[in-house]
């Protein structure tokens, strides 16, 4: 299984553009999705007045080697999800946020490089199957236990909410896809394959289409605000107080 | 002035949600984000402004006068055992004071139970149970006996 191309027993049924198709119709959804909900939200416009605000409330004006520096960092601390408290929060979210990137990129790189071809370069469907596990196991984790209303506020852990579209879906579409590689690797042309197919293409769509009313576009303007926050306290325009440069903590 | 939360900051640890002694600050069913539920039963105690690792939360006066453009608002670092502070005034000086509040790090303090049981001839002495070593000083004066 981990060395199979999920994809490749479908190009016996259908075309390999079929499933190009799909893929380039839904990386035109998330655009489509992000830039709607953009607009719908005004969040351009609210951070272009904030940039503004911050510009004019600057009492220390950066260079461009110092604002470099600042993105470097935002992007350093994007990378290891630093913005999040506590250590379980963390860990589930580079897990999903790994898995994620291992899933889509050699889902895409199977798809359009290798169409067809039932045993690809061995890496790829061992990265895609790491990649959907990632998913699951970070999804999971998050989704039982670590949910703030499931945590904090009491609410069964079956509860389900708008909030929970994205990582609903995600964990579902990585879910029957791992189960349908799993039942097609086994059982060839098996009807239960198929439904498991069925509902693999099911989540994968809700998840790419259902951008403007769920959390997919935080990936792209979380770290569009923890750049701006950061200019901003660097910049001296920032509400929040400068750390102290004193230590209080004398004894052990 | 009653809290609210920044949506943008909040990545929904849910710390306010526990510390809140009013039980207002619950997790926002859409966006998973906190919130708070009635603003009218603020205590503003700043107590999940205070724990908010994010600096998400900040207060807002009513809409009488929350446009004339005064803020307040706050940063704990218990690393540093500090809490800071920035007022804005509405003619726009801003001033920034930064308070200890406290010396030993962060739980690092022992539950009574975590202490050696003391000696009952304690009871004898004029000092409180674990003085001086409790109080990081060699010695602590005592009351002469009368004759």
């Amino acid at each position: 299984m981990l060395t199979i191309n999920p994809f490749a027993a479908l190009t016996n049924f259908f075309s390999p553009l079929v499933l190009q198709v799909y893929l380039a119709l839904m990386t035109l959804a998330v655009i489509a999705g992000t830039l709607f909900d953009v607009y719908h939200k005004g969040s351009a416009k609210f951070f272009t007045q904030r940039r503004e605000h911050s510009q004019a409330a600057a009492t220390r004006p950066l260079s461009s080697g110092e604002t470099f520096s600042l993105l470097a960092e935002t992007i350093a601390e994007a990378a290891v999800s630093g913005e999040f408290c506590k250590w379980p929060r963390r860990a589930s979210h580079l897990l999903m946020m790994y898995g994620f990137f291992l899933y889509v990129v050699t889902t895409v790189v199977l798809v359009f490089g290798y169409p067809g071809a039932a045993h690809p370069p061995a890496i790829l469907p061992a990265l895609w199957t790491i990649g959907a596990s990632m998913i699951l196991a970070g999804g999971l984790w998050f989704f039982f236990f670590l949910r703030v209303n499931v945590a904090h506020d009491g609410d069964s852990s079956f509860h389900l909410g708008r909030a929970d579209l994205f990582v609903g879906s995600l964990i579902a579409g990585a879910a029957f896809g791992l189960i349908w590689h799993c039942l097609q690797t086994a059982y060839a042309n098996a009807a239960a394959a198929w439904i498991v197919f069925g509902l693999y293409i099911f989540f994968t769509t809700l998840l790419f289409l259902s951008v403007p009313w769920s959390k997919f576009a935080h990936m792209f303007f979380k770290p569009a605000v923890a750049f701006q926050r950061r200019v901003e306290e660097a910049n001296g325009s920032s509400d929040l107080p400068s750390p102290s440069t004193e230590n209080y903590i004398v004894r052990s | 002035m009653p809290t609210y939360t920044d949506m943008t900051r909040c990545d929904g640890c849910g710390e306010c949600v526990d510390i809140c002694p009013s039980d207002i600050m619950h997790i926002d069913p859409v966006y998973r984000r906190s919130y708070n539920i009635e603003p009218n039963f603020c205590w503003e105690c700043y107590s999940c402004v205070k724990a908010c690792p994010q600096h998400a939360i900040d207060v807002r006066g009513y809409a009488d006068f929350a446009p004339l453009g005064h803020k307040v608002r706050v940063r704990r670092e218990p690393e540093k055992g500090s809490i800071s502070w920035k007022i804005r005034y509405r003619d726009g000086r801003l001033k920034e004071f930064t308070f200890p509040i406290r010396t030993t790090p962060w739980g690092s303090v022992k539950a009574a139970q975590d202490y050696e049981k003391p000696d009952l001839n304690a009871l004898n002495s004029q000092m409180l149970a674990h003085e001086p070593a409790a109080l990081h000083i060699d010695a602590l004066p005592a009351l002469k006996a009368k004759a």
